[in-house]
């Protein structure tokens, strides 16, 4: 029964996890109405802007962090500034696409820079786990988990109260209205992608922290697109309920199910979800409906 | 726009293909030179010639569900990996001929494409795309995780080599001759689709689907249409390379290979058929460019290793896709129809 409820924690720690990573793919969509395929490289990238900033150039952990979470803001800045402020105007088919195009160049620049080697990865969070009776906890995923839920409550009344937020907002209905009502597309979309790396860069922070860095560990952008389409591309509070359920089916599955039958149904298990959430409510738990008039 | 002096005076000679006299020969002459090929081009040159007439059917197919139809595809990989599979199983247990397990490998694959395409019900827009990716990772979950006497887990399927009265399709050109003819079938055949009702539909749903259910198109039948077709083409695609690697492996259908279809049609031009021809062409080059020039950089930067050929097929690729969408989003075959029609005007500016 412990191990049970054990399961079940760390299920929803990792849940949280996919939240995080998923809120990228959430805020770029919540402000330009581009869902960015290339979420999981952002991650790898910040990733490897942490290791760098302190395996390579040995700065502390206080002052490489702030610098990881600048540097990545800039990186952000600059792939939207080179590939998607010229495609505005342009279709949302065309920017969707420029975003599959960059999935694959990041991951083609990612490999060239930096190698198929495996790197060690700093530790920022305490690898001691923290016992609770007989439960054991991950230390990284528990804070972790306490960084996305203010991350979620944060992001959630800025796109919701604030003027800026919902400034963004209009231009995730629509870029046409939105620039003709004098909002700046550009300027949405620029913050959007700033936010969108800065997520990642601390998904990949607590995702890695302690373990080895290779650039197979993009993968975790696409266990994370499950969750953002089953909260709803624009629910940034729904990411939360979205993440710990896939945490925990996803536990369950890989602790009970998956030695019964000898595969690894765990890993797919979020894209069953996904698929039979995308059939019976298409918007996810608390995305947005929209209406069609014609 | 005709050449000047071609004027069609009835509906079934403006629906003609061909239009004038200098365009069938053109045809012909090129159709007679690929059919010399074995025997004026090198053996190197007819293998990379199979690779493109597979890839020029699984491209056509993905023209037709995502150029026509305009249904975003990012699992035509999956699809053609089910074909692939289908074959393979077919000819290595059952022993049934290749005239058989081709199209039956179509219809496998359409059916799995279908599957995902029926989604269309209920899903609009990028939603759609994305359950496509979930084909992607269901397709190599199945194949890994199912009983490896069933699909051959990790360890991927022997294909016996195709065989017709007794010849059997080992050696490049015979492959060449074989790969050709189901090509030529089966691009005839997408020029037949997108002029019928089916792919006028499919371009009225690209267009507007909102506007096109309106004048009476059952917008969800014709997008899980697009699915089906686009995914038949994959599976005959597969069926061909599995006769042709005479191996099937889960490795050879991941997400990057579906994004390097798309790269094909985005470069040659989204709508055309002829573009998605011009887009295998030269992707197909550029990747034979890398693959050939990659190892010979990789032994003067050790560290990279082998998969300096993957990197520079995804920087390269990746790079073309974003390019092409900023500078010419609808490809090659557009700048080639402004060409022509401004050459056919001179010295008239319009």
């Amino acid at each position: 029964m412990v191990y049970f409820i054990n399961d079940i924690i760390t299920g929803a720690l990792i849940g949280l996890l996919y939240s995080l990573v998923a809120m990228g793919f959430v805020v770029i969509y919540r402000a330009s109405k581009v869902f960015n395929f290339a979420q999981g490289e952002l991650v790898i990238i910040g990733g490897f802007i942490v290791w760098f900033t302190t395996m390579q150039a040995g700065l502390s952990l206080w002052l490489s962090i702030p610098l990881s979470l600048v540097l990545a803001g800039l990186v952000g800045y600059a792939i939207e500034r080179i590939f998607l402020t010229k495609l505005i105007g342009e279709s949302v088919f065309s920017m969707v696409m420029v975003t599959v195009g960059l999935l694959i160049l990041l991951r083609g620049l990612v490999l060239l820079v930096f190698g198929p080697a495996v790197r060690p990865f700093p530790i920022i969070f305490p690898l001691k786990p923290l016992f609770l009776g007989d439960m054991l906890i991950p230390m990284n995923l528990l804070i972790g988990g306490i960084i996305t839920i203010v991350a979620a409550v944060g992001l959630s009344w800025f796109f919701n109260r604030t003027r800026s937020g919902l400034r963004m907002t209009a231009v995730a209905e629509d870029h046409v209205v939105a620039s003709s009502m004098g909002i700046s597309v550009k300027g949405s979309i620029a913050v959007a992608w700033v936010l969108g790396a800065i997520l990642s860069t601390i998904g990949a922070m607590i995702f890695l922290s302690g373990k080895s860095l290779t650039f197979l560990a993009s993968d975790i952008g696409f266990a994370a697109l499950p969750v953002a389409l089953f909260a709803g591309l624009e629910s940034i509070g729904g990411l939360i309920l979205a993440g710990i359920i896939i945490g925990i089916a996803q536990s369950l599955t890989t602790n009970y199910l998956d030695p019964l039958i000898g595969g690894s149904l765990g890993s797919v298990v979020p894209y069953i979800i996904m698929l039979a959430i995308l059939l019976i409510r298409p918007t996810g738990l608390f995305g947005w409906r929209t209406i069609e008039r014609v | 726009m005709d050449p000047s002096g071609v004027f069609p005076t009835s509906y079934r000679s403006d629906r003609r293909l061909i239009r004038t006299r200098w365009q069938f020969l053109a045809l012909v002459v090129f159709m007679a030179l690929l059919l010399l090929a074995p025997y004026l081009v090198s053996s190197r040159i007819i293998a990379i010639l199979n690779m493109m007439m597979i890839s020029a059917v699984i491209a056509v197919g993905l023209q037709i569900c995502t150029g026509y139809a305009g249904q975003i595809n990012l699992g035509q990989a999956a699809f053609m990996g089910v074909g692939a599979y289908t074959a393979s199983i077919l000819a290595s247990k059952t022993g049934l001929t290749f005239l058989l397990t081709i199209p039956l490998a179509g219809l496998s694959a359409a059916l799995f494409g279908f599957l995902f395409g029926l989604t269309a019900a209920r899903i609009k827009g990028f939603y759609l795309a994305l359950t496509t990716i979930a084909a992607q990772f269901l397709f190599h979950f199945a194949v890994l995780n199912l009983p490896s006497t069933w699909l051959g887990g990790s360890n991927g399927i022997t294909v016996p080599p195709a065989e017709l009265f007794g010849l059997r399709f080992v050696s490049e050109s015979s492959q060449f001759y074989l790969n050709f003819a189901v090509t030529a079938i089966m691009v005839a055949g997408a020029f037949g689709i997108v002029r019928s009702r089916f792919g006028r539909a499919f371009v009225a749903v690209r267009d507007d689907d909102v506007a096109a259910g309106i004048m009476g198109i059952n917008v969800a039948a014709t997008k899980a249409n697009a699915f089906l077709i686009g995914a038949f083409y994959a599976g005959v695609g597969g069926a061909l390379w599995a006769y042709l690697i005479r191996f099937v492996g889960v490795d050879q259908f991941t997400l990057f290979h579906s994004i390097f279809f798309v790269a094909m049609i985005i470069v040659g031009g989204m709508g055309s058929i002829v573009g998605a021809l011009i887009g295998v062409f030269i992707i197909r080059i550029i990747q034979e460019i890398i693959a050939t020039v990659g190892p010979n950089i990789a032994d003067s930067v050790s560290f990279l290793g082998g998969d300096i050929v993957f990197a520079g097929m995804n920087v390269v690729l990746g790079g073309v896709i974003a390019l092409f969408m900023i500078l010419e989003p609808k490809g090659l075959m557009h700048r080639w129809n402004i060409l022509k029609s401004s050459y056919r005007i001179w010295p008239f500016p319009y």
